[in-house]
């Protein structure tokens, strides 16, 4: 297949055009025009990869360079910047991008989403989140990520809803992999410190050479089974999921971490779940806190919920092939090569 | 303009051109007015958001209440019995637009830089003649409680005659991962001819020309510096002094522009043969040194202590403003609101086509090739 691959440089997305060549699919790359790092340059020589240089936000050029792909693949998106940076670089982009494919005939998408999008405030604790699980519909106190996200799955289910388009919506859990072991689902950085947040709940896990499989099943699956694949919302997370605390150990076993202060997840809620009482009573709600000061975001990162693959199991045939330690041992690996580059 | 539109016994009819970041802060003014209780001929009616992404119009008409959205300026007019146009698009666009809003029959109230030269504001300015319309540029910093104070402080003879007014914006735009940094997609603005600093002339110039009034800049030197060489950038650095001669002498401006010093900052200072004060916009804060109780001896020390608790004091309230989400755009808000009441009642606006026009010819001045450095 000619796969078009948005986000290419990002660190899913090298993960992604690394899995898509070793399976012998043909990748052409979105690269940022004035992006350093060319991604051709670290293939394999029998790749068949070449480099589209647009940015998402712009229509320039788009639709040229998506003639002759066979299905796109997602994963372009803005994480850091204000709201309206993020909804450039994340909306504006998906719309430009969804355009070009109308035009350019290139009717297949696997469409990266996240679990961002769910509503953690109204998931009781402990209880399953699958893909059925609510949509945020109030995501007025959440982070600008969660809510740029929110609008691009609309798109894609709006894009997927026109005949003859095959849409298939992937959300990943938490990535990690190398350079993204200590992560925030641990807890958030407090000055010189990091501060653990709960230590009991499960992590939706998924390594990012894990999810890359995924992804490529997914665009396989829906090209060989659009009946199957099309209009369908897969959850992606690993076997066997680690609480905080577990994930915790094995990776300081590995890396140097922060020192840390914890603060267990009970505290916190009740502590924040007041704190935006005391806001709506005294101020109209108009205080804004720090994020892990707003129940709103403090759940959507550190709840204790559970999770379940089954469904990309089911529809992908996926079994996420790295656990946990060889996962941790691979990315630290990868740090160790990277780190030893010459300049 | 002289119609009074509060005489048509309805809401304004308000749209909003453009969905960028500033149009967070005219929608909340636009959406506030439209929720507020009382007099239905006080209230604004936010008509239509109009941008050319559908998803961009879309989310700022139903974040904000807006009854439409639109990607085509020109169908929205048509549709929309539109008093008042918010253009919040990039500059090169103002000219066009604006002329399509006013020969609809709508005032216009425009982001600045309004237009890239004085003379493509006199024409524009012409248009509005024509039309009957109004057109304004945003001047949004004039409005700002601590330009206020100090301006108060002038004309109270606080600070004895003018002497001095220096301005100074500290910011990184050339940050790669920032709004203007960003080479990817070079902001529109780089296309000015200042570049991605005629982004913040027009805040010089309004704000040195609103202090100094009647004072006439003869002697002008500006060094526009390109001191990091970012490829995307004409410059992003700017040294400027301007003196002229006031009504009780010489008066001298300042104006600075600075990449690369830290932290972010926005500050006004006026200098008088009394004493001085100084604000900054962006952390707002007041100190004002001027003779004290206590003469010659005490005021030092007078001015000291005074000073010290009134930043203690503004500390404290930056504290509460940040937590309750003030921004400095709480100017913009308080110029939108004169600006509607002065629509409402067909008064002149609170910035007038005279102060566009100088404001425009200042920053052509600085960037005539006989005054560069």
């Amino acid at each position: 297949m000619r796969l078009y691959i948005t986000g290419a440089t990002g660190f899913v997305g090298r993960a992604v055009v690394a899995e898509a060549l070793r399976r012998g699919h043909e990748v052409v790359a979105v690269v940022r025009p004035a992006s350093a790092r060319s991604i051709v340059d670290t293939a394999p020589t029998d790749a068949v990869l070449t480099e589209a240089r647009v940015d998402l936000r712009s229509p320039d050029g788009l639709t040229e360079s998506l003639r002759g792909a066979d299905s796109v693949i997602h994963l372009a998106a803005a994480k850091s910047g204000d709201f309206y940076t993020q909804f450039a670089g994340t909306v504006v982009a998906t719309e430009n991008l969804l355009a070009a494919m109308a035009e350019a005939g290139v009717d297949q998408l696997v469409a990266i989403s996240t679990f961002s999008v769910y509503d953690y405030l109204a998931m009781p604790t402990g209880s399953l989140l699958n893909e059925e699980s609510p949509l945020d519909t109030d995501p007025a106190l959440r982070d600008e990520y969660a809510r740029t996200k929110l609008i691009q799955e609309r798109l894609y289910r709006d894009f997927g809803a026109v005949p003859d388009h095959d849409v298939t919506i992937l959300r990943p859990g938490m990535i990690y992999g190398p350079g993204n072991l200590w992560h925030a689902l641990l807890g958030a950085d407090l000055g010189p410190r990091f501060l653990r947040i709960g230590n009991k709940a499960v992590l939706p896990l998924t390594y990012v050479e894990n999810c890359a499989e995924a992804i490529i099943d997914t665009a396989e699956a829906l090209a060989a089974r659009p009946e199957d694949l099309a209009g369908e919302i897969i959850n992606i997370v690993d076997d066997d999921l680690p609480t905080q605390q577990a994930y915790a150990e094995q990776v300081a076993a590995r890396i140097e971490i922060p020192p840390t202060v914890s603060i267990p997840w009970p505290a916190m809620n009740a502590a924040t779940t007041i704190l935006k009482k005391a806001n709506g009573w005294f101020v109209g709600g108009r205080a804004k806190f720090p994020g892990i000061a707003v129940p709103d975001r403090l759940h959507a990162r550190f709840k204790p919920l559970r999770y379940t693959n089954a469904k990309a199991k089911r529809l992908l045939g996926w079994t996420p092939r790295y656990g946990l330690g060889e996962a941790l041992d691979r990315s630290v690996e990868a740090e160790r090569s990277t780190e030893t580059v010459p300049a | 303009m002289n119609t009074s539109l509060r005489a048509s016994h309805r809401p304004l009819r308000a749209a909003v051109v453009g969905s960028g970041a500033i149009s967070k802060e005219h929608l909340t003014f636009l959406s506030g007015r439209s929720q507020a209780a009382g007099d239905v001929t006080g209230r604004i009616e936010l008509a239509a958001v109009c941008d050319l992404s559908p998803v961009a119009a879309d989310y700022g008409a139903t974040e904000f209440g807006a009854g439409r959205a639109y990607t085509d300026i020109t169908e929205m007019l048509k549709a929309e019995d539109l008093d008042v146009v918010h253009i919040l698009t990039p500059p090169a666009s103002h000219v066009t637009l604006a002329t399509l809003c006013l020969e609809a029959g709508a005032n216009v109230i425009c982001e600045k830089p309004i237009t890239s030269s004085a003379a493509d504001l006199e024409q524009l300015l012409g248009v509005a003649q024509r039309c009957n319309r109004a057109i304004m540029e945003s001047h949004n910093y004039r409005f700002n409680d601590g330009y206020l104070t100090v301006r108060e402080a002038l004309d109270a003879g606080r600070l004895g005659d003018l002497t001095e007014v220096e301005i100074r914006i500290c910011l990184p735009v050339t940050d790669p991962d920032g709004r203007f940094g960003d080479p990817n997609l070079p902001s529109p603005i780089h296309r000015m001819p200042a570049g991605v600093l005629h982004d913040f002339t027009t805040h010089f110039a309004y704000l040195l020309l609103g202090l100094t009034g009647d004072v006439k800049f003869n002697r002008v030197a500006a060094a526009w510096s390109n001191h990091r060489g970012v490829a995307h950038f004409r410059y992003d650095d700017l040294d400027a002094l301007l003196i002229g001669e006031g009504p009780t002498g010489p008066v001298h401006g300042r104006l600075r522009f600075d990449a690369g010093s830290a932290p972010d900052a926005f500050s006004l200072t006026a200098r008088g043969s009394r004493g001085w004060m100084e604000t900054d916009f962006f952390q707002p804060h007041l100190r004002t040194v001027i003779p004290r109780p206590g003469g010659a001896q005490l005021s030092p020390i007078v001015n000291h202590v005074a000073n010290g608790l009134g930043l203690v004091r503004d500390g404290v309230t930056n504290f509460g403003r940040k937590l309750l989400q003030q921004t400095p755009y709480h100017g913009l808000h308080r110029m939108l609101d004169e600006t509607y009441g002065a629509l409402a009642d067909g008064a002149p606006l609170p910035v007038s086509p005279g102060d566009m026009l100088a404001a425009a010819r200042l920053v052509d001045q600085l960037l005539d090739d006989e005054v560069r450095l």
